[in-house]
């Protein structure tokens, strides 16, 4: 079973005291909630864990239905304009913990603007943003605590080291000690930076300048990634890098990342809010958007006979609005029918009248990139 | 203040990491020290109230090209985002970020405490005004880099930081001229005048190196920096909106 959340917070106690800490959980800072409310006053949780060599804690025995319906972030209702321009419009979706939503939208489509009130650095026109049932705006502060952000730009100071940058950053987030030393050597070991330390930003490639950047976000061990176009400008193999270490981080964290490139946001998750013109325009799976994006039937058609004959035979069935040949395989064609009409007896019913075999006979469903097209269409700036 | 002493600790480093602190030292005592050394080979007098007097007109520029860097350079870079994604409060931020300006400040007002140190070698100064004298450059430094700072904050681009700086602290210095005074009078009945009494920071700048430190002087240059840097801690807030 994989473990489902991290206590870094959680100072090293012994197994039994740690399950006592845990069973007071009512009071303090796990994020936890009962999965059926228990009769006792305090929720009482009981789970098993071990602590890394860097302190972090993981659960080893987390029932999957604990994180069934258990919202982290929640967006409501958000609107926001720039004077007379409006960059979101009563936008609202919501990620359960430890979950990466894939943020997809055209440039200008209000990504960056959701991600900025998220992060509490904009103030939403109207809405809510909720982390874990807290209004971000209501107490900020403690919200941020919360956040790693990394910005569509890497914020990083051209003058510093790569070290001290990121000692500076842990620090501000309030990090000292042996917890400053921890996080540090972690995030250095996970986002690969470790062998340009003691280099100045401004010698950094993209890549690395990327990746200094998501260890800023990291550093504090938050429990909500905000990753604004984390891929933008890396050559392949540092993408790679960056999916990979973006799914391994979304075991422990809820993640949201942006970008503007179907196949980024494919790479690393199936859950996709599509943004238009500051509106959400999809919100689901995959699966669903594809099947939301149908305007109508298409199906892929291979029969044995050979030229137009069986062309002119699909094109006389009832409901049938186009026939269209395939150039790559012989006798394959694409045959399109509104929505409601299904076209998958009379196909059949034509092979057997006249004789053919059918070879083949597939619905053909829009694919991702068809069906953000279809879905962004006509509502472009 | 652990907040505070991040961002300042920052500051500090941005200054000496780069050859920006080292330039701007070299190059203010080269113009402030060489300028005073001239006169006072002439006069002949072990005193320091012809380099006192000039330090006005000093700052107006060394000022806005200390102060230019602070905000615009964060949203150059970016890190604007950052600082105003951390949880501290702006004011924190504000207050590190002056507090590292008003130290680097100081450092290169304490390397000119070699003229002090002259004088008393070859005459005898009066030590009092020359201390004066400090403590009022100190002030009217603090006044300029929270003129400077909330400037700063209004603009991306350091160079309409530096000279919007400039403007603003040459009104404070001109305020106080009878030019200045004239001028405006002879405008609206009255006004210069006006401005004379309420912004001009010579002629309080005078009083203190003079060696008179009225509790009032001292607190025209607190409120006032206090003011730009309450207006620079609400601009960063109403980005938000």
């Amino acid at each position: 079973m994989p473990p489902c959340n991290n206590f870094s917070t959680l100072p090293p106690v012994s197994p039994r005291r740690r399950e006592l800490r845990l069973a007071r959980a009512g009071s303090l800072r796990y994020h936890f909630r009962p999965l059926v409310a228990p009769p006792a006053r305090s929720p009482v949780f009981v789970v098993s864990g071990t602590q890394d060599r860097f302190g972090e804690f993981r659960l080893d025995v987390c029932p999957p239905e604990f994180l069934e319906g258990v919202g982290m972030i929640e967006v409501q209702g958000v609107s926001k304009s720039y004077g007379i321009t409006k960059a979101l419009d009563q936008v609202s979706f919501s990620v359960d913990r430890n979950r990466v939503l894939g943020f997809l939208g055209p440039n200008g489509a209000g990504k960056s603007t959701a991600m900025k009130i998220i992060t509490t650095y904009l103030s939403p026109d109207e809405g809510t943003v909720k982390i874990e049932g807290q209004d971000v705006t209501a107490d900020p502060l403690a919200a941020r605590r919360r956040i790693g952000y990394l910005p569509e730009a890497a914020p990083l100071y051209d003058d510093m080291r790569v070290r001290d940058y990121l000692e500076f950053v842990a620090q501000a987030r309030g990090l000292t000690g042996d917890d400053l030393s921890r996080r540090l050597d972690w995030v250095h070991d996970r986002t690969h930076v470790r062998s340009v330390l003691y280099k100045k930003v401004n010698e950094l490639s993209k890549g690395y300048r990327q990746r200094v950047g998501l260890a800023q976000a990291l550093v504090h061990n938050p429990d909500v990634l905000i990753l604004d176009e984390p891929t933008s400008g890396l050559d392949p193999r540092q993408i790679i890098g960056i999916r990979n270490l973006i799914r391994e981080l979304a075991e422990t964290k809820t993640v949201i990342f942006s970008s503007h490139i179907l196949a980024e946001i494919s790479a690393v998750t199936d859950r996709i809010v599509i943004i238009n013109g500051g509106k959400i325009v999809a919100d689901g799976h995959a699966e669903d958007l594809r099947g939301s994006a149908m305007r109508e039937n298409r199906y892929r058609v291979q029969f044995s006979q050979d030229g137009a004959a069986a062309a002119d035979a699909l094109r006389a069935i009832a409901g049938v609005s186009s026939v269209v040949a395939d150039p790559e395989i012989a006798n394959t064609w694409l045959v399109r029918s509104p929505l409601a009409t299904d076209l998958r007896r009379p196909v059949n019913e034509l092979a057997r009248s006249h004789g053919w075999d059918l070879l083949e006979l597939a619905p053909q469903r829009p694919t991702l990139e068809e069906a953000f097209i279809e879905l962004t269409a006509g509502r472009a700036h | 203040m652990k907040d505070v002493g991040v961002i300042f600790r920052r500051e500090m480093g941005a200054y000496f990491h780069s050859p920006i602190a080292y330039i701007f030292i070299v190059v203010f005592l080269f113009l402030t020290s060489g300028f005073y050394t001239n006169g006072f080979f002439l006069a002949g007098v072990a005193d320091m109230r012809d380099f006192f007097g000039t330090l006005p007109l000093y700052l107006l520029f060394f000022i806005p090209a200390l102060t230019m860097r602070l905000w615009a350079e964060d949203q150059r870079l970016g890190t604007f985002e950052l600082l105003m994604t951390l949880p501290m409060k702006p004011w924190h931020i504000v207050l590190g970020k002056y507090l590292a300006g008003l130290a680097f400040y100081a450092i290169a007002l304490a390397c000119t405490f070699t003229i002090p140190i002259s004088l008393m070698w070859i005459g005898h100064p009066d030590l009092g005004a020359i201390a004066c004298g400090y403590f009022g450059s100190l002030l009217l430094g603090a006044l300029f880099l929270a003129i400077g700072i909330f400037v700063s904050g209004l603009f991306r681009d350091q160079i309409a930081a530096f000279i919007l700086t400039l403007l603003a602290c040459a009104f404070f210095v001109l305020a106080g001229t009878q030019f200045f005074v004239a001028i405006l009078d002879g405008w609206v009945d009255g006004l210069g005048s006006f401005l004379s009494s309420a912004f001009a920071v010579n002629l309080r700048f005078e009083g203190i190196e003079r060696g008179v430190i009225g509790l009032d002087d001292v607190l025209f240059f607190l409120s006032f920096s206090i003011v730009f840097l309450v207006l620079n801690t609400l601009s960063l807030e109403g980005r938000k909106y």
